[in-house]
């Protein structure tokens, strides 16, 4: 950086000002009016006898009303309608998007209600804050929500009897013939027992 | 009569659209400029603006009116602003570096010492503008925004240090060394003695 003698610049402001009345920041604060009155009124006498510093305020306020004239850019007189718009947009999908939770938790609420199961209750505080926060909150967290509400929905339109399921599972994959048979066989079992009791009820009257 | 900001706020939080497109009327213009001076693109800018006040409609119902509307509303355009010019230097489209050398560290170099430099001789408006812009578009993140709220939006202190997040004493720190830095620029942008000498 090139070096001035002081004689070419006698009044910068480290060399000259022997006062100290203001730091650098608070003279940039002074032009911006941000200082206590006092503080205000203080630097304003000091400006009036110390030429560094009335020099290098100038100069702060040269370079602000240098920036100010940068000029300002026209708003399109479509844009209120435009930010209408897709506020409206989204307060529609908003809405879709409460019916079809609001209908989800219905049909859910009814289940939980009749089952005996404590932790049901917990699932559907779960799922309204899902509904809540679903737009707020990571997609982690939205993911392990909405993996927990689905897996309740599960459980509860398929109680976990163990034999049903593997029932079902098996007779998906198996063929026809062997689904009659697993049937019939089913069907001689079942009906056995209640001939048996019938008879007995019989033979006692 | 004139409904405060706040008060328009509340009654947007109670689904008053009126109310919001009074909001919206109010800091269209600012709120443009603000966005464009960060990211040099009026389209982008209206873009950014428009989901800007989006995002205000949408936690109207947070809202608290202990917070000042201005601030808050500031607060989402420049963590918007910030995204996009992350998103920008991410695909390298940043195109306003080659204005200062790297490394040079304007801190420490005294340049308000230069009393050559003139920046209220009038230049010519389109080249004044490209100038300004490149320069802020030089300065660290903090100090542009900074800069950018107290020179053109007419912000206090303490709002900006609500937007940033940091204390009024560093916004006044802030403030004073994005000035220098922004009359270092200018000067090497051709804003001084030399330049306006060989214009006349
Ligand atoms: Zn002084």
């Amino acid at each position: 950086m090139r070096k001035y003698k002081n004689t070419e610049f006698p009044h910068s402001h480290n060399s000259a000002c022997e006062a100290q009345i203001a730091s650098r920041d608070e003279l940039s604060a002074y032009i911006d009016k941000e200082l206590p009155a006092w503080k205000r009124y203080l630097i304003q006498q000091h400006l009036k006898k110390c030429r560094a510093c009335a020099g290098y305020v100038q100069r702060l306020q040269k370079t602000d009303t240098f920036l100010r004239q940068s000029g300002e850019v026209e708003v399109s007189t479509d844009f209120l309608a435009g930010v209408l718009t897709r506020v409206s947009e989204t307060t529609q999908h908003q809405r879709q998007q409460a019916s079809l939770w609001s209908r989800v938790v219905q049909r859910l609420v009814p289940g939980l209600e009749t089952s005996p199961r404590r932790w049901f209750r917990h699932v559907s505080i779960l799922a309204y804050k899902l509904r809540q926060n679903i737009q707020t909150r990571s997609p982690i967290y939205i993911f392990a929500l909405t993996f927990c509400v689905f897996t309740m929905v599960g459980v509860t339109l398929y109680p976990s009897r163990s034999d049903r399921f593997g029932q079902s599972a098996h007779a998906w994959k198996k063929s026809d013939a062997m689904h009659n048979e697993k049937l019939i066989s089913f069907e001689v079992i079942r009906r056995d027992p209640p001939k048996r009791l019938l008879t007995t009820a019989l033979q006692q009257k | 009569m004139f409904v405060s900001d706040e008060d328009l706020m509340m009654k947007c939080r109670k689904g008053d659209m009126s109310a919001f497109e009074l909001l919206v009327r109010r800091y269209q213009n600012p709120l443009i400029n603000y966005i464009h001076r960060s990211v040099n693109d009026y389209h982008r800018a209206e873009d950014l603006s428009q989901e800007t006040f989006l995002r205000v409609f949408k936690s109207a119902n947070r809202y608290e009116p202990t917070a000042s509307f201005k601030s808050w509303l500031y607060t989402i355009a420049t963590n918007l602003c910030r995204n996009e010019v992350r998103n920008r230097s991410r695909r390298n489209t940043y195109y306003l570096e080659d204005l200062v050398e790297e490394g040079e560290d304007v801190y420490h170099t005294d340049i308000m010492r230069d009393t050559r430099y003139m920046p209220d001789v009038l230049l010519e408006k389109k080249e004044q503008r490209q100038i300004i812009r490149k320069a802020f578009a030089q300065l660290p993140e903090n100090q542009r925004v900074a800069l950018t709220l107290v020179t053109y939006q007419d912000l206090r202190y303490e709002e900006v240090s609500e937007i940033l997040g940091c204390s009024v004493g560093a916004v006044k720190a802030l403030i004073h060394r994005a000035r220098q830095k922004m009359k270092k620029l200018l000067i090497k942008a051709g804003i001084g003695e030399e330049n306006i000498n060989a214009k006349i």
